[in-house]
């Protein structure tokens, strides 16, 4: 059990994942896992008590760039059955997937299937996974180079203003092998 | 969802086009991907198109003529694809409400005009439920009369729909049918209490349970946030049972509806009836609950209540739209120390909804707790 445990809740996905690159890439603090709510999504740190606060810091400044609702809070020395609550528990035995990541985030399903087809065909990208964590709130999340995924990107965004409520993209070019652990189908 | 059968069992009767999947993305947004050569497929998508207008529930409809193979293989549309339920020849009724007490109330009401029965029920998000009865058409109609007429007396009827013959296509948007094993069972009344979150139903099941001689049947999570709570027993005891659950409801939380239905018929009971019993040994100590609209805020208030009091942690309980929940154990005075801390440590992160305690719990509620 480390001796800090840090949270940041967001509504949906697209914050938590910038969210938890930074707070990681920050203070080299684990990625312990995270859960969803139904709207809003918590990721959960664990290290020290002065990386959990410098991770904390910069996961919630990261977080704010795509979503509004962002609350973060350390616990220090925390009880254990605080564990319980990592539903999504990060699996590394998998195969490290590699690549720039490309977030696009919306309400409603039907515009990511369009938005992927296209720029799978627009650039050399690959639909890495799709979650929804309910209230509607939909996540594209595609793997390529930097410059692909860069390309990508944009046609993605086309082709969902043209249809449903988009909420906001983000490209990570160097995301942790623990993010894409996390995250990952 | 009914705008959506309505809609793809249109597409189906008109052209050649298969079904890939389906996906829901809560609060009651659905999405059906078909295929077919281009020229069908853009028909297929202007007959839904339509039709999901006319029942004013359009959100987006597209066409992508020559997907990248295997590209939109791995999205969610696809699990479960081709795993088809037989859909049958009898027509097809669905009556569709916002929240449980007005659909088992219906669907009481359904099955007691006229020779249908219950194909399933589920929920779609944004307390969203739906039930599908089959038979021959003139009786789905009778059925969804009266299961509307009855459902608008104790709460909202979202849509009902009739399809005479209704296409085999659409089989991935139908509810599982009853869990039933046969042991339909019978029931003086059927009392059923609709809570938002999940404190205010258990403190309304402890009211239930305390007051009258009942049976708690079970615990539904009806999506939106909202928890149902099912006795049975005699008509006065589940009708007292029911008065004292509302009261117990709303001292705990908040109460959306309630309604009493004398004599359900045995498929309604084997439909919404459950047997799911916990293990109860070993637990007589006082329970303490606390609901908030947040993960960081219950954490928080769950880490302090354990390091403040001494009180266990037993579990914890997730019914959708922001609202979480966790119990803990102990004796009534560290219990109620311990909400006290949670509640303010809860209130300094996120919304509390509930700190509830309930002193002595009856075995006749701890066996159907879900968490």
């Amino acid at each position: 059990m480390s001796a800090a445990i840090g949270m940041i809740e967001v509504e949906g996905v697209a914050g938590i994942i910038l969210a938890s690159d930074a707070a990681c890439k920050a203070a080299g603090v684990d990625l312990l896992g995270w859960e969803s709510i139904g709207g809003f999504t918590t990721v959960f740190l664990g290290g020290s008590i002065s990386r959990v606060a410098t991770a904390l810091k910069s996961g919630e400044e990261a977080a704010r760039e795509v979503a509004g609702h962002v609350v973060a809070a350390p616990m220090t020395h925390p009880e254990p059955a605080c564990r319980e609550y990592v539903s999504n528990e990060i699996a590394t035995e998998r195969r490290t997937p590699t690549g720039a990541l490309g977030l696009i985030e919306t309400r409603g399903y039907g515009a990511h299937v369009t938005a992927n087809d296209n720029m799978v065909k627009a650039a050399d990208v690959r639909v890495f996974n799709v979650l929804t964590v309910h209230n509607r709130v939909v996540c594209s999340l595609i793997l390529g180079d930097v410059a692909s995924v860069t390309e990508a990107l944009p046609v993605g965004r086309a082709s969902i203003e043209t249809g449903e409520n988009f909420l906001g993209a983000a490209l990570i070019p160097k995301p942790l092998p623990d993010v894409l652990w996390a995250f990952g189908p | 969802m009914t705008a959506l059968v309505a809609a793809l069992d249109a597409m189906l009767k008109t052209v050649d086009v298969r079904v890939l999947g389906r996906h829901g993305v809560g609060s009651g947004w659905l999405t059906v991907v078909i295929e077919g050569v281009v020229s069908d497929v853009e028909a297929a998508i202007r007959i839904g198109r339509s039709e999901a207008e006319n029942h004013g529930e359009l959100i987006s409809a597209d066409v992508i003529a020559g997907p990248a193979p295997g590209a939109l293989a791995s999205m969610p549309h696809m699990a479960g694809a081709g795993t088809s339920k037989p859909v049958g020849s009898l027509a097809m009724g669905i009556l569709e409400t916002r929240g449980m007490v007005p659909l088992i109330r219906g669907a009481d009401a359904m099955i007691k005009s006229a020779p249908v029965h219950v194909a399933g029920w589920t929920s779609i998000g944004g307390a969203l439920v739906h039930l599908v009865v089959r038979g021959d058409i003139s009786s789905v109609q009778t059925a969804l009369q009266a299961g509307r007429a009855c459902a608008d007396e104790v709460g909202e009827v979202y849509a009902t729909l009739a399809i005479p013959s209704p296409e085999a296509g659409i089989a991935p948007l139908l509810p599982d049918p009853p869990n039933s094993d046969g042991r339909e069972e019978d029931a003086g009344a059927l009392g059923i209490l609709e809570t938002t979150g999940y404190v205010s139903a258990v403190g309304g099941s402890d009211a239930m349970v305390k007051a009258a001689d009942v049976d708690l049947v079970r615990l539904v999570i009806a999506s939106g946030g909202r928890v149902d709570a099912l006795v049975k027993g005699d008509l006065d005891a589940v009708q007292a049972a029911v008065e004292a659950g509302i009261d117990g409801a709303q001292e705990a939380g908040e109460l959306n509806a309630s309604c009493v239905v004398s004599r359900p018929s045995s498929e309604i009971m084997a439909c919404f009836g459950g047997n799911t019993v916990r293990n109860t040994s070993g637990l007589h100590q006082a329970m303490g609950l606390i609901e908030t609209r947040s993960t960081v805020a219950l954490v928080k208030a769950v880490d302090q209540m354990l390091k403040s009091a001494d009180v266990e942690y037993e579990g914890r309980y997730k019914v959708g739209y922001f609202l979480t929940a966790s119990v803990v154990r102990g004796d009534v005075g560290a219990v109620r120390a311990a909400l006290n801390v949670g509640a303010g440590e809860a209130e300094r992160y996120g919304e509390l909804v509930s700190a509830h305690l309930i002193p002595h719990p009856y075995p006749a509620l701890e066996e159907r707790l879900i968490h």
